[in-house]
Order: C-alpha cells, then structure tokens, then sequence
C-alpha cells in the first residue's frame, strides 16, 4: 500500500499558503459581507472605481494582489488588516512532521517538488502479497 | 461491496498527502489514480511556471488547495469546488487560479482525483464533457458506480464545511 506525499519544498510551501491564506480571508468576508449586508463585487469594483472584472481576477487569484490593492479591498469592505511576523513556536501536543504513513504502516514516497529531482515510486510498500502471487 | 481499502490494495488509488502545519491534523481524505499521481510529480517539477497567473506558481497552489482541503479547512464554493453537473453520481471539480482536478467523492470529505490540467486547457478546449464521461466509465470498471460514491449535489453533501 502506497502513500504519495506532494512536497513542493519549504519556501514556496510557505509562500504558497500565505497567498491562499490572505485570498480565502479575503473571500470569507466578502461572502460574510455579502449574505448579511448585499454588498457584490459590484459594490465593491464601485466603490474602489474599477472595473469589477479586476476584482473578481484579485479575489480568484488570476491577477496579482499588491499591498496597496489589499488595503483598498479592506477599506472598502470596512476592515482592519491584522498583520504580525512572529517565531515559530513549538507547544505541547501539536503534532510532528509525518515520517511515516498510518496506512497500515506503509512507507511514504515523496512527490519532491522542493529540489531539482521529481521522484514518483509506485512499488507497493507492503511486498508481500505481490510475492504470495508469484509462489502461486 | 468494493471497498476504499480494496482499491488502496489493487493499486487503483493512492493516498495523497502534504506536509501540514504541526497544530493541524488530517480531518479530510485524499486519493488519486495513477495517472493523477504522475500529472502531480509533473506538476511538482514546476516546469512551466511561465503560465501561471497570479503570484503562486501552479505547484504552490495545488499545495495550498490539498492543505486546505486536508486539514478540514472550509473550501469557497464555486471559486475552490462545484459539481461538473447537478446529477446523481456528480463527478466534481477542485480549483485552483491556474489548476483544474476532476474526480469524485467516495464518502462526504473524501476525494479521489483522476484528471488534472491547466485551466486554461480545460476551458480552451472544454474538456469537461471529455472528463466526466472518462471518470464515469473509470468508476463503472472499478465497480464503485453506486456504492462508493456521494449521490448528492449539494456542497454540504461532499464536505464539512
């Protein structure tokens, strides 16, 4: 049994996930400002003055977000932007990075995105069952 | 009765993982064929970042999608997932800016992908037919057409949200 762990490398993980991050909050509150206040995008792009094709492009993460146009999209929602850099920290009972699979003790192949080589392995984990058909 | 475990056994699918913070667990689960598999370790290769849209690359935001998605995190409707087709039996879509996966859910939170593509392709030459018709037959051979297979169309039917 085989379990493929896609790993793109640290930085473009981090980097990656703060993009998502920052659009998906983004998206909530705009849905939440939208299903209690009725403001579309529309509102939004008119508020700003700009087409609302950019700010659907912003939102889906076709276009690119800057700082300034992050800040205006708050403002016109009507929101703060928290931001803080902070050190990572270790607590009591988080979990730790997986070095192996719970699926029936497998061992994890690596998608490896994070260096220069990609390896793919499909060989079953568990070789027994493929050898019991041989002797069969 | 096919089973998840069956499948997992025979090859026909693979669990998919991704390193996940240290305070997260996984709350979702993530399958894909073999054809997925090897279109991801394209992918990872990032060898065409040229086409990428926005700020993450396509590897970046496939990263982000199945992190989002495995550690339980709510996924936007229509903008991250939606039903090809309002059906029984719906094959489904997982979105990202640049990036398109096709499949369908076993069990509500568990998803196997099938296809994967750039969107632009998929759009370009409206593969979606194409897909769904594959993905139907798939399931047919596998033998999990009606039991291993979310009947609902709704997103709260496929997801905890």
């Amino acid at each position: 049994m085989t379990c493929f762990h896609f790993d793109i490398g640290s930085r473009a993980r981090h980097a990656g996930r703060f993009i998502g991050r920052v659009r998906g909050e983004l998206l909530r509150v705009l849905a939440e400002k939208k299903a209690k206040a009725g403001l579309p995008q529309q509102a939004l792009a008119e508020k700003l003055g700009v087409k609302r094709s950019l700010i659907n492009r912003q939102l889906s993460g076709e276009a690119n977000l800057s700082l300034r146009s992050l800040a205006d999209l708050a403002w016109a929602m009507d929101m703060e932007i928290s931001f803080e850099l902070k050190q990572p920290m270790a607590r009591a009972g988080q979990n730790q990075p997986m070095t192996t699979s719970t699926v029936r003790h497998g061992q994890i192949k690596y998608i490896n995105g994070g260096g220069k080589q990609v390896s793919v392995f499909a060989a079953p984990a568990d070789p027994e069952p493929e050898q019991a058909k041989k002797s069969a | 009765m096919t089973t998840i475990e069956e499948l997992v056994e025979a090859n026909a699918i693979s669990r998919i993982e991704v390193e996940m913070h240290p305070r997260d667990q996984t709350l979702r689960l993530l399958y894909g064929t073999p054809g997925f598999i090897a279109w991801l370790g394209e992918l990872a290769k990032d060898s065409q970042p040229e086409r990428r849209l926005g700020e993450a690359t396509a590897a970046e935001q496939v990263d982000d999608l199945f992190n989002t998605f495995l550690s339980g995190m709510p996924l936007v409707y229509m903008r991250q997932f939606r039903s090809i087709r309002a059906e029984k039996n719906a094959i489904w879509e997982l979105k990202t800016p640049d990036i398109r996966i096709f499949g369908w859910f076993l069990q509500k939170d568990c998803f196997v992908a099938v296809f994967g593509n750039w969107a632009d392709e998929v759009k370009d030459h409206d593969l979606y037919r194409g897909y769904r018709i594959a993905i139907r037959r798939l399931r047919r051979e596998l033998g999990v057409d009606e039991t291993l297979c979310v009947q609902g169309v709704t997103p709260g039917d496929v997801l905890s949200l």
